[in-house]
């Protein structure tokens, strides 16, 4: 579908207050009220635009948003909703109104310590201290054919630890001259977007891709989805030119081992529900690899969700909501554990550090009979 | 969200807790539905600012709203998507505003009587897919059906998308469940009193319903789409007419003047051919669709049309729901929707044609033909509602559009806040004086949805309207000649 952000002032004339964007928001379906949704928001970009004060209830409003890009996919008159809450949080930016002290905190952690939680470069590497057995090249090796991209989440999170772990494994399995940058990684520079910062996050883009080319690499894997959708999506735009390297997921490089028969699944019985990361689906358009990829495990039965690809729920864990709502978050997470639980499924797997983080944290708050596990943790057991 | 520190109504807040506010923040939120109001008119016609909001979970917060209200006098605004341009949703004296979006999802089906009851604010589309998922289908929808709401498609005269085939959306009601206006819990069905009859098309003003059941029907097993392209309106019609009357009847048709094309492709979204457009949707058996498809061609043959292309056609339809996306050439859509016989929407359209060079500004007409003898139609212009002159008078051509649908037997579909000055055009005194006696009957303190549907604001009373709009329609027609 066509989709335009010509900027606040034209967009927010053209919205047609039609109200098919509340019926699909994961923030409205939970809130309730009418500033809640995406027909609000835009009120209040329109406000933004004519000039108007914006009072700390409506930033609040703005940055109560996952960017899960629903809007975006339903709206008629074919806004692109989601640059356009960019746009809007860019505008809160430039006019000195990050409020809320939880996002200070962690725009100055991006631009003090490069990552989003202000840990020292080397906390980066302990994911590998739990590895059963070396692997060669980890680290910021000179020359590797492939850069994996690991992340703020995964690798500085213990309970998505098992990401890195699981992907350098597999990748190892499948003898793949591949390394990470180590302490050198810094954030992807999505959350730092997210608060419409654009310029800090060109200067983590540029310093980045740098690195990574270091490697004489030609493709960047990666394992989250954000990560993925601004290597692709965003840096050539924040850099003005291509970067220069292949992008994918890990879910397409994994469907690419496979189709080459550089990995071969073992019988894994198991009923799987599969979530669709937002920035993965509906932001980046990869539905069907990670399908493929759990769809190669023998004896493995793929059950889907009543709502999934392009009409799949958020699990609430984007667009920096997690600052400054996590209770607003941990309840769009249960809406989409219900649907989970519904299938029946032994487990639900989702290619996303973050979704993983949201879903498992709901999933043990509701004592749900299913293991949430990312696809990398999932097909390490079969592959 | 930031309350206010002294709160006006106490006892709601005890009763609600969260699911209520006075905050001004969040009740700026409920000023608006989709039509774009300049702020002067809205300041000298109404208070649009509710004293507060109700975010209802169920019918018993929606008792307690009324209660409260009923006790106090305060006017009551119930609202859902909010998705019409005639403020039927939106407050014009303050008051509570009792938000029922929370009221969502389907309660129950009953396979043996093939109905479905559901919560008022589920929206159209939401039930369409919850039913397809368990091998059923709602009978019609509105072509608003992602957002629109089925409590609010039955408080307006409920045609669309699947009307011509099943009828109007109250001969699919089996039972609402409706707060009246004292707070009392009604259970109306067609022989209850009050009837069922009485909620639809109120427009919210006999009280607020939280609960629906109606008809459903098995999924059909083949859905067809056709689009057909004529050489003139003239032949369009004639084949509009045909295919109304024919055997098995369509489940949908559609259609679309030049002038509508033309201004699609304005807006970026350009059409295969630009002659007048009939979109023609077949469902149910395959053979049924078959016959059905059969019965098109020999219409298109008598009727001078051509055929396009499936895919074409199968564009439409999914097309269905996004007419709103005309407003990218706008930024503002302005226009009016009327009820029409069909057997004059030719002459309707070359009339409207006429009113459109005199006034310089593209006229688009579509719509839905929802009885054998019937269209709901849409005629639309652009305009800039960030230019407030050039907008006010704008406003008047709404009228001009209505007065070009009078005169060949049509009327306004909606009556709102903006349309009761035309009440005494569109009911006759029999049914007006029916109307009165309800709201006397049912709302005696005239709290639920004021100023909707009976009777005008005072500087929209029909001898100030008309007045006002023709002036304003003559200084327009001077304006743009001028210029």
């Amino acid at each position: 579908m066509k989709s335009f952000n010509i900027g606040l002032d034209h967009e927010t004339l053209v919205c047609a207050r039609c109200g098919y964007c509340q019926a699909v928001c994961p923030v409205y379906k939970t809130l309730g009220w009418e500033s809640t949704g995406p027909r609000g928001r835009i009120a209040i970009a329109r406000q933004a635009a004519q000039g108007a004060p914006l009072s700390i209830d409506h930033e609040h409003r703005v940055y109560q948003c996952t960017l899960c890009g629903h809007c975006r996919a339903v709206c008629p008159t074919h806004i692109d909703t989601c640059d356009l809450w960019l746009d809007l949080r860019g505008y809160l930016a430039d006019h000195g109104s990050i409020a809320r002290w939880q996002l200070r905190r962690i725009r100055d952690n991006l631009i003090a310590h490069h990552n989003i939680t202000g840990d020292v470069p080397e906390n980066r590497l302990l994911w590998q201290q739990n590895l059963e057995t070396g692997i060669p090249g980890l680290n910021l090796q000179a020359h590797a054919q492939v850069v994996y991209f690991v992340g703020c989440v995964a690798g500085l999170y213990p309970q998505t630890q098992g990401i890195p772990q699981a992907l350098s494994q597999i990748l190892a399995k499948a003898q793949i001259d591949f390394t990470t940058l180590g302490s050198a990684e810094e954030c992807c520079g999505f959350p730092l977007l997210g608060m419409g910062l654009e310029d800090a996050a060109a200067d983590l883009a540029r310093r980045n891709v740098a690195r990574a080319k270091e490697s004489d690499a030609s493709v960047l894997v990666a394992a989250c989805p954000s990560c993925y959708h601004t290597w692709r999506d965003v840096y050539p735009r924040l850099l003005g030119a291509p970067i220069g390297l292949q992008v994918k997921h890990t879910s397409e490089f994994l469907v690419d081992l496979l189709t080459e028969h550089q990995l071969s699944p073992q019988p894994f019985k198991a009923r799987v529900t599969y979530h669709d990361p937002c920035d993965l689906g509906r932001n980046s358009g990869v539905y069907d690899p990670p399908r493929q990829v759990l769809k190669a495990i023998p004896g493995l039965e793929l059950v889907e969700m009543v709502d999934h690809r392009e009409n799949a729920l958020c699990c609430g864990g984007g667009g920096n909501v997690e600052v400054i709502d996590p209770d607003l978050v941990a309840a769009i997470a249960r809406r989409r554990l219900a649907q989970a639980s519904e299938t029946g499924a032994n487990f639900l797997v989702t290619p996303c550090p973050q979704c993983k983080r949201t879903l498992a944290n709901a999933a043990r708050t509701e004592r749900a009979r299913l293991q949430v596990l990312d696809l990398n943790e999932f097909a390490c057991r079969a592959l | 969200m930031s309350q206010v520190a002294t709160l006006r109504f106490p006892e709601l807040a005890d009763a609600l807790g969260e699911r209520y506010t006075e905050s001004i923040f969040e009740r700026a939120f409920y000023r608006r539905d989709l039509a774009a109001v300049p702020s002067l008119l809205e300041t000298l016609l109404a208070r649009t600012l509710p004293h507060a909001v109700a975010c209802a979970r169920n019918a018993d917060d929606v008792t307690t709203v009324v209660r409260y209200a009923s006790a106090h006098h305060l006017p009551i605004t119930p609202r859902a998507a909010a998705t019409t341009v005639y403020w039927n949703s939106v407050p014009t004296r303050g008051g509570l505003v009792v938000d029922l979006n929370q009221l969502r999802g389907l309660v129950s089906i009953n396979e043996e009587r093939l109905t479905a009851t559901v919560q008022s604010a589920t929206r159209w589309g939401e039930l369409e897919a919850t039913l397809n998922r368990r091998g059923y289908a709602t009978l019609s929808y509105p072509s608003s059906a992602p957002s629109a709401t089925i409590g609010g498609w039955v408080s307006m005269e409920g045609f669309g998308i699947g009307s011509l085939k099943y009828g109007r959306l109250a001969q699919q009601l089996k039972r609402l469940e409706v707060v009246l206006p004292n707070g009392e819990i009604s259970h109306a069905t067609p022989e209850s009193n009050p009837p069922l009859s009485w909620f639809v098309q109120a427009e919210g003003t006999l009280g607020i319903i939280t609960q629906v059941e109606l008809a459903i029907r098995p999924k059909p097993n083949v859905v067809s789409n056709h689009l057909l392209a004529f050489s003139d309106l003239t032949a369009l019609q004639r084949a509009m007419l045909a295919l109304a009357t024919s055997t098995p009847t369509a489940y949908n048709i559609h259609f679309s003047d030049v002038a509508h094309l033309r201004l699609l492709r304005q807006a970026g979204f350009p059409s295969a051919t630009e002659k007048p457009l009939l979109a023609i949707t077949f469902d149910g058996s395959a053979q049924q669709v078959a016959a059905g498809a059969q019965t098109l061609k020999n219409v298109v043959a008598s009727c001078d049309g051509e055929i396009l292309n499936d895919s074409l056609a199968g564009l439409e339809w999914v097309d269905r729901f996004a007419s709103l996306r005309l407003k990218r050439a706008g930024p503002t859509l302005l226009g009016a929707e009327a009820w029409l016989p069909l057997s004059k929407l030719a002459d309707y359209i070359t009339d409207l044609a006429r009113l459109a060079d005199a006034q310089r500004v593209p006229i688009a007409t579509y719509g839905t033909v929802v009885t054998p003898t019937t269209a709901t139609v849409l005629s639309v212009f652009l305009s800039d509602e960030t230019r407030t002159i050039n907008y006010i008078l704008d406003l008047s051509l709404t009228k001009k559009i209505y007065d070009v649908a009078f005169r060949y037997g049509g009327r306004p579909y909606g009556i709102g806040f903006w349309n009761a000055p035309y009440l005494h055009r569109t009911c006759t005194p029999q049914e007006l004086m029916e109307r009165f006696a309800r709201k006397r009957q049912l709302d005696p303190l005239n709290i639920m949805n004021p100023d909707k549907v009976y009777k005008t604001a005072f500087l929209l009373s029909p001898m100030f309207f008309n007045l006002g709009m023709d002036a304003l329609s003559w200084l327009r027609r001077a304006w743009s000649t001028s210029r």
